[in-house]
């Protein structure tokens, strides 16, 4: 097929090529602002995005992958960007109060503004619309009377004229279209809601400050290049960036502080400290075994389910009842077992109780709720593996066990010496995915009991079955004061190393490129 | 693949047991199962059996409740606590979405690598190969300060916003099914296309109308896995929908177990039996397929 002519129909490349060049254009314009603001990696990801693009509907030899650019310009933002950009995050401070960039910092910080001494005063009237957006009518100790809305600047206006009704004895006009004038005494209650809104657009922005008298805010806050440093223009002191906060020299701080380069401050946080990597490390080891066990004791279940039981009379109907918890969905399965475990609600405890005596603390013995997480994932996925064993024992010649046959050989030996090592050859990179795969089983770990019940004593919050994904989770999602995506990233990071190592041991068991052809 | 359902080792194996008179191997067997199956049934019979009960309270009551009824199922679509039905709703509505976009993308892409020599072709499908060693978890953090930022620019692909959910699942799962229709297209023979082209037809109308066609299997497969897996995700769900009205049901479903599990109880288990209902009726009918996609490039080289 190298000859032919690959080209979409010239229907389908205009198509292609409008489709596209809005596109380029739309991300252009984010590419532009994200740079203004100083989101230099998401706007260098999305820069590549349009060279590819452009490069690829714009050069002749790249016309097979017209076929499927979009396609892969989704995977660069979403797959691939994703990961370097959580190595970006892991020498970063990002996380709660650190959440923009310095650019952004500085602009929230020059947005805020104060009410000067000696700043300009206007009387006042209120109005207000149907929907609840009020507007103010300013009247300067001398010159004309002004509209202020928020987020508008601020219009001269003649009562009498667009819009605006006639004027009372003090020149406020009796109307404005839109607007119902407020009477003081319905001014009153909602005075604090009015105090908090900044009528007109900066540099001219105007508050309430009392029933009578509105005043012009200034800035509160200047950034000074030559010094690097925030000004508090009220105050006059100054603020200096120290790890992504600007800092007086009193220790003051301002918020938002902004991301900054850390290094590997956070690598040295859970490694280099003795009472952070003791946890941690229970944690990984928590995480192997699980995995470990979970693959293969669901594997251990779906052999029996494909062998011990065929030729059974009835194992048609034995499978097909065996096979019941494959098409429900995770969620719903490891709802239905946390459910069903529950000492007020489930059926478990009763019966263990009628039983034995007792019954398990699932959710609060941390013991118990890693036998209970390995059980629900045993039970997700052990018809899985029956799957995949039974499709494999079919590939496996018959002659084989023929020759064992005439050997004298023991439907156990038949099993130990053929079946299993065969199968387990055959089977090796799914199972070593599936490990991978567990390794990182978020779902049943914190649907099930959120990685609880607590490690006592840390740094940081951790569970006792949380493993490591879940703790990032953690790190990330729940500890709301404290969010830490550096600290996140950095253990994320650590994901990525262990995971890639577990790719170089399943490359010495299979050609992993082979699909690559 | 062999046709014979018995595979030759076992049968000899269990021939072998009967000729011994070995009954007692066989009913270990029978009890193996009997503990298995009560294993595998019993979860699933609970809360089909629980969603049934209109008793508030489960303690102490049969396994299959006296008088069944939908009340809570009734209760669960009219109830001012949680919009369920919109969670439903929104679930479908993203996963056909995701569905539809992902089955076009990977059919184009597989066809392109199929049949088209290009510089960097290898290349290009060994980076899909080691991307797709990852698993997609583990952007998590990442994925969601990046939302987080466009969504200052591009409201549309912002937190909360269901496009922004649908790109991410469509760009997850392209990679290996890519590579799965890429293999089920060399399979059809390149004389087809060749006639086709000869006969004047573009690569194009040689897709749509000579491939296409006979694509189906594979569509079907990458359709339903895409479908299920886009439906039951969680995590990336939980991470980016905040509203209560854009959740889908798998997080909303979560969120009121958490919340209000005692007092809902019955409530939870018709949402979580709900919930279940779409994925098992598109298994039943469609399971060879989910089959034939999990284990392609592991059993057949």
């Amino acid at each position: 097929m190298r000859h032919i002519n690959t080209q979409l129909s010239r229907y389908g490349y205009i198509l292609n090529l409008g489709v596209i060049g809005v596109l380029l254009a739309g991300i252009l314009r984010v590419v532009f602002q994200l740079y203004a603001d100083g989101l230099y990696p998401l706007a260098s990801a999305l820069s590549a995005i349009t060279v590819f693009l452009a490069l690829v509907y714009l050069r002749r030899r790249f016309t097979p992958l017209r076929w499927f650019a979009i396609g892969v310009g989704l995977a660069m933002l979403f797959t691939l960007y994703p990961i370097l950009y959580t190595f970006y995050l892991s020498v970063t401070n990002m996380g709660s109060g650190h959440l923009m960039t310095k650019q952004q910092a500085i602009d929230r910080l020059e947005n805020q503004l104060y009410m000067p001494e000696g700043g300009k005063t206007y009387g006042w009237t209120a109005f207000r619309s149907p929907d609840e957006a009020y507007a103010l009518w300013l009247l300067p100790e001398e010159g004309p009377g002004l509209l202020a809305r928020p987020g508008e600047p601020l219009e001269e206006a003649m009562p009498g004229a667009d819009g605006i009704g006639a004027p009372d004895q003090d020149g406020i006009p009796l109307t404005i279209d839109g607007y119902e004038r407020l009477a003081q005494n319905q001014v009153v209650p909602i005075i604090s809601a009015l105090g908090a809104i900044d009528f007109g657009e900066p540099p001219d922005t105007v508050r309430i400050r009392s029933l009578r008298e509105a005043v012009t805010l200034k800035p509160k806050y200047r950034y000074d290049p030559d010094r690097d440093a925030m000004v508090d223009q009220e105050t006059g002191t100054v603020y200096r960036p120290v790890e992504g906060t600007f800092t007086s020299d009193d220790g003051e701080t301002l918020t938002p502080g902004y991301i900054v380069y850390v290094g590997l401050h956070h690598f040295e946080r859970f490694l280099g400290n003795e009472r952070f990597r003791e946890p941690l490390i229970r944690i990984f080891l928590w995480n192997v075994s699980f995995a470990l066990a979970s693959v293969f004791l669901s594997f251990a279940v779906g052999l029996v389910v494909t062998l011990l039981f065929e030729g059974l009379p009835g194992s048609r109907l034995i499978r097909a009842l065996l096979i019941i918890p494959w098409p429900i969905p995770v969620l719903v399965s490891i709802l239905i077992w946390r459910s069903m475990l529950n000492p007020d609600l489930g059926f478990v405890a009763p019966l263990l109780e009628s039983l034995f005596g007792s019954s398990p603390a699932w959710f609060q013995n941390a013991m118990w709720t890693r036998v209970a997480v390995i059980l629900v994932n045993v039970w997700l996925s052990y018809p899985y593996f029956y799957v995949i064993s039974a499709g494999a024992i079919r590939s496996i010649p018959h002659e084989i066990y023929d020759a064992a046959v005439v050997d004298g050989a023991s439907a156990w030996g038949k099993f130990q010496h053929i079946t299993l090592p065969l199968l387990l050859r055959i089977l090796m990179p799914l199972l070593i995915a599936s490990f991978t795969f567990n390794f990182n089983n978020f779902n049943v770990i914190y649907i099930f009991n959120f990685g609880l019940p607590p490690m006592p004593n840390t740094i940081v919050p951790m569970g006792q079955t949380d493993i490591l994904i879940s703790f990032v989770y953690r790190l990330a999602f729940i500890t709301s004061n404290v969010t830490d995506y550096g600290l996140a990233a950095a253990i994320t990071v650590m994901l990525f190393l262990l995971i890639s190592l577990m790719v170089v041991f399943q490359a010495r068991f299979t050609n992993l490129f082979r699909e690559a052809d | 693949m062999e046709k014979t359902r018995n595979t030759p080792a076992l049968r000899t194996g269990l021939l072998d047991q009967l000729r011994t008179g070995n009954w007692v191997g066989y009913l270990t067997r029978y009890l193996i199962a009997g503990i298995l199956i009560v294993f595998a049934v019993a979860p699933a019979l609970w809360i089909v059996s629980a969603s049934l009960n209109p008793a508030k309270s489960l303690v102490g009551g049969t396994l299959w409740p006296e008088n069944p009824s939908f009340v809570n199922y009734r209760e669960l679509v009219t109830n001012d606590f949680f919009p369920y039905l919109t969670w439903f709703g929104n679930s479908l509505k993203i996963a056909t979405i995701t569905t539809l976009c992902t089955v076009t993308i990977t059919c184009l892409a597989g066809y392109s690598l199929s049949r088209f020599r290009f510089k960097g072709r290898r290349s290009f499908m060994i980076a899909i190969l080691i991307l797709n060693v990852f698993p997609a978890i583990l952007g998590m953090v990442a994925i969601f300060t990046t939302i987080q930022q466009l969504g200052l620019y591009v409201d549309a692909l912002g937190l909360d916003k269901h496009v922004s959910l649908i790109l991410i699942y469509t760009a997850g799962s392209m990679g290996i099914n890519v590579l799965m229709v890429k293999a089920y297209i060399d399979t059809i023979p390149v004389e087809l296309d060749e006639s086709a082209l000869v006969d004047g037809a573009s690569p194009w109308q040689t897709f749509r109308h000579i491939i296409l066609p006979i694509m189906t299997p594979i569509v079907i497969t990458i359709g339903v896995l895409t479908f299920i897996a886009a439906y039951g995700d969680f995590v990336i769900a939980r991470v980016l929908l905040k509203s209560s009205d854009q959740l889908t049901v798998m997080v909303g479903l979560m969120l009121f177990q958490t919340d209000r599990f005692d007092q809902d109880f019955g409530m939870i288990t018709a949402g979580a039996v709900l919930a279940a209902i779409p994925v098992i009726l598109i298994y039943i009918p469609l399971q060879r397929f989910v089959i034939d996609g999990l284990t392609a490039g592991s059993v057949k080289g």
